[in-house]
């Protein structure tokens, strides 16, 4: 699954550790989760979208 | 520029103290029953003495269990894996030294599995936690 948390959080100027922050988890799972290592679950996704703002499809793609 | 989340701290803190107060009481209890079981005749009460340093040992066990509680799905994911690749190298350690065992070696005593599992635990994810940064 593709994602744009990378590109959301610097267009917000956050810093890695301020999104973990935001979403109470650690940088690691931030760094795993921007560079595809690792999809997040479901209830972790949409907390994502919702510190962004946007609906869940709008930083989650399908796809490789 | 602060490189560990807020939250992260928060939990570490009190990983640390719970823990830390498990092992220092565990410390204590073993050496009370240590100390005060060598001049106790064999029996129920020498044997529930000797074996009491279980209880603070479960407190260490009930701390690293509300720790993994804690932690967010990823890094729970993360320890899981560690855990399971710490295990299947202590099981080849354990096979293969048995069967230098049976070449000679020096016999060991089952209280070696445990330490050697959490030191390969704990040098596993150092390594893993350098490979993800």
């Amino acid at each position: 699954m593709k994602n744009i948390v990378r590109d959301l959080r610097v267009e917000r100027g956050w810093s890695q550790v301020e999104l973990a922050d935001r979403l109470e988890v650690s940088r690691q799972t931030i760094i795993a989760i921007e560079t595809g290592r690792y999809d997040p679950s479901l209830p972790l996704a949409f907390a994502i979208a919702r510190v962004f703002g946007k609906p869940i499809e709008g930083v989650f793609l399908n796809g490789k | 520029m602060e490189t560990i989340p807020a939250h992260q701290k928060k939990i570490f803190r009190q990983y640390v103290i719970e823990l830390s107060s498990a092992l220092a009481l565990y410390a204590v209890v073993l050496t009370v029953a240590i100390s005060v079981g060598e001049h106790m005749r064999s029996g129920i009460w020498r044997t529930l003495l000797l074996v009491s340093p279980m209880g603070p040992f479960m407190l260490m066990l009930l701390a690293i269990v509300r720790q993994f509680r804690r932690v967010d799905e990823y890094a729970r994911m993360q320890i899981l894996e560690n855990i399971a690749i710490s295990a299947a190298v202590t099981a080849g350690w354990t096979f293969t030294y048995g069967f230098l065992e049976n070449a000679g070696f020096p016999r060991l005593t089952m209280f070696t599995v445990g330490p050697v599992m959490g030191i390969l635990w704990g040098g596993v994810a150092i390594l893993r936690g350098q490979m993800c940064r």
